[in-house]
Order: structure tokens, then C-alpha cells, then sequence
């Protein structure tokens, strides 16, 4: 996969997928591990496909209202 | 819709409260009585690191270390590993990350991470290799979520609450997240000692969780240009930096780096993945 970056105003604002990988065991290998990629769009909780979420520790009373917290209500 | 309703109730989530967090479980598995007893003892090992390492229980081990009681080297064997570790922790950070802030141990920014490391293991060598474990924002990932898919990380817009910032996509690796977006300024700078204010957020991706969290907490510390320089020089670690002002920066592995290998891994995530192979989330159509 190949990737345009966009930048403006001396930030990063944007990343878009030129070409796609093929599905072979070399991708799958490096896709082992991961860094993130900014999207040039703001990313919903709609809009985004996502299995979890990162981010600051939340406390248990923060966790019920955190993104995880409702996706694992969601799947229950 | 792809897992969700997947045959067998696939796949299967667990949320224990532990830590003065939540950990959060998915396994793409069918609960055998196997992988339901792996789970338990998951679920047990982070108890036990609550009991044995948190500076809130006034009996955990490490609580009578800082009382003195009895000295480090009387300590259990697993007691002084971690302890080891936070030394490398701190010599691998360049001081930002330090056990002995306030002259006592209290290896708290250490031990969730590596305790979630574990409980990930226990569930891998039981057999559960599509597996992913959340300790309160951390992430540890193996396998895949579905026949063809890849894990998808969402990470946590510091700025917006309930928005995302970026996703990050593979199989096999871990994403740790230090911030102020939950319970404020409450990472410390070791080396001056004030809250550390330089930036919202910082998330790493790497190999291991244990570290993922320790560079995590580092760079929050360092701060973006330094840690961003920094991040470099461990190889399979890369940092997504939000600065206070709101810009976001990725670390970039490129012509710039030493480890090239990082921006082809960077080259290999696939953004958009096949939609049915993944749990969508609530209101999706």
C-alpha cells in the first residue's frame, strides 16, 4: 500500500491510501504490528469499523461512559 | 452482520473491573471449558497484581517495601523481577519513566501493562490466539477478529470525547495510550518533578504491551520533539503525539530514520478492511 500524505500549516493533516495491498503473507507479515494512520476526516464511533479502543486510562466510573465501554455493551 | 451474530456466539467478550479499571476481553472462540478456565486465570493474575503491586492496599507487597518492610532483596522473586524491570524501564526512557520518583518504589505505572501482557499469554498458550485484551485503554492483540480481518484500534480523540482519532490496524502487536483526556494532569515529570503538560495524548504501537505502556507514559514526559526523536531508537515502536495545541504527529521510521523498517510496516496497514469481517459499532446500519 502507498500512502499521500497531506500537510498543511506545517501539521499533518491527512493520509490517503494510494494503492491497496494484495492480500499475501508478506503483508501479513509486516501488518504484524502496526502504527497508527491519521484519516483525513474526523473518525466517529459511526463512521469507524473498530474492534477497541485506546486511550487514557479511564477509571471504572469513567469506563461506563468511555467508547470501550459502550462497544462492549453493544456486544454484550 | 459478520461477528456480531456470528455462528456460535462469536465472538465471545468478558469486562472485569480490576485495578481502578475495567479490562476488557474479546476471544474468537468458542468458550470451551478450556479457554473459559484460561480466562479465569486471566482475570485472576490481574487481581493478584492488584493485591501484590498497588500502593493503595495498605498490605500489597509493594506498600510494605516503601514502609521498609522488609528490604528489597527479602522481596518474592516476582516482586524483584518487576522492580528489575522498572529499571530497564527507566534506563530505556531516558529517566522519563521512574519507579523511585518519590524516593520509594511504586512500579504502578509498570505493572498493568506487563499484567495485561500476561493475562494476553495465559489465553495464547491455552489456545485462544484470536484474542484481544483492553486494560483500561491498553491494548494487547493476537490473531484476527474474523476469517480475513485484522484488528482495528481506534484511538481515543484526546480533544473530542466519544470521537476517534486515528485507527490502528494488524494482528500481532500492542497500543498503549497516556493522556489527561480521563483523570487529568497526572503524569509527573521525574526530572523536574511537575505534572507533565506538553502534551494531551501520546499512543505507541509495538510488540509488546509491557513497553507499548512504559513509552506511552515516557513520551508524555519527554514531550512531542524530543520523544519523537527518541521513539526511533526502539525498534518495532512507533508514537502518534498529540501536542497540547491539538497537532498530531505520527513518528516516521522514513529517510530520516534508523529504522526504515517501521515505515514499511507504516506502508502495510490496511485502512479500509473488509466491513463484514469486523463488529461494527451500535447504530451502524
Amino acid at each position: 500500500m502507498q500512502v499521500r500524505v497531506t500537510v498543511g500549516g506545517g501539521r499533518l493533516t491527512g493520509v490517503v491510501v494510494v494503492r491497496t495491498p494484495s492480500e499475501n503473507e508478506r503483508d501479513r507479515e509486516i501488518a504484524g504490528y502496526a502504527v497508527p494512520v491519521l484519516t483525513s476526516e474526523t473518525l466517529t464511533a459511526q463512521s469507524a469499523q473498530i474492534d477497541t479502543v485506546s486511550g487514557a486510562t479511564y477509571t471504572s466510573e469513567g469506563y461506563v461512559r468511555s467508547l470501550q465501554g459502550a462497544l462492549d455493551r453493544a456486544h454484550g | 452482520m459478520g461477528d456480531r451474530a456470528g455462528a456460535g456466539g462469536l465472538p465471545w467478550r468478558h469486562a472485569e473491573p480490576v485495578m481502578g479499571t475495567v479490562v476488557s476481553f474479546v476471544l474468537r472462540h468458542r468458550p470451551t471449558p478450556v479457554l473459559r478456565a484460561a480466562l479465569a486465570d486471566a482475570v485472576a493474575l490481574l487481581h493478584e497484581a492488584d493485591r501484590v503491586y498497588s500502593p493503595f492496599l495498605p498490605d500489597s507487597a509493594v506498600s510494605r517495601l516503601r514502609r521498609g518492610e522488609p528490604g528489597r532483596a527479602d522481596a518474592p522473586s516476582e516482586v524483584r523481577r518487576v522492580l528489575e524491570l522498572c529499571e530497564r524501564a527507566h534506563s530505556r526512557t531516558r529517566g522519563a519513566f521512574d519507579a523511585w520518583a518519590d524516593g520509594r518504589p511504586d512500579p504502578c505505572g509498570l505493572v498493568k501493562g506487563w499484567a495485561a501482557e500476561r493475562a494476553w499469554r495465559v489465553l495464547r498458550e491455552a489456545g485462544a490466539t484470536d484474542v484481544c485484551v483492553n486494560a483500561g485503554g491498553d491494548v494487547r492483540v493476537g490473531g484476527a477478529p474474523g476469517p480475513a480481518g485484522v484488528w482495528r484500534t481506534g484511538i481515543a480523540d484526546p480533544r473530542r470525547p466519544g470521537r476517534l482519532l486515528a485507527v490502528v490496524a494488524g494482528r500481532d502487536h500492542a497500543v498503549a495510550t497516556s493522556g489527561t483526556a480521563e483523570r487529568g494532569a497526572h503524569i509527573v515529570d521525574p526530572r523536574t518533578p511537575a505534572p507533565a503538560t506538553g502534551l494531551l495524548a501520546a499512543t505507541v504501537t509495538g510488540p509488546e504491551l509491557l513497553w507499548a505502556d512504559v513509552y506511552a507514559t515516557a513520551a508524555m514526559v519527554l514531550g512531542a520533539a524530543e520523544a519523537h526523536r527518541w521513539i526511533v531508537s526502539k525498534p518495532g515502536y512507533a508514537l502518534l503525539a498529540v501536542a497540547a495545541d491539538g497537532e498530531a504527529r505520527q513518528s516516521r521510521a522514513g529517510a530520516e530514520s534508523s529504522h526504515p523498517q517501521a515505515w514499511m510496516i507504516a506502508d502495510a496497514i490496511p485502512i479500509a478492511s473488509p466491513s463484514d469481517k469486523h463488529p461494527q459499532w451500535p447504530g451502524t446500519p
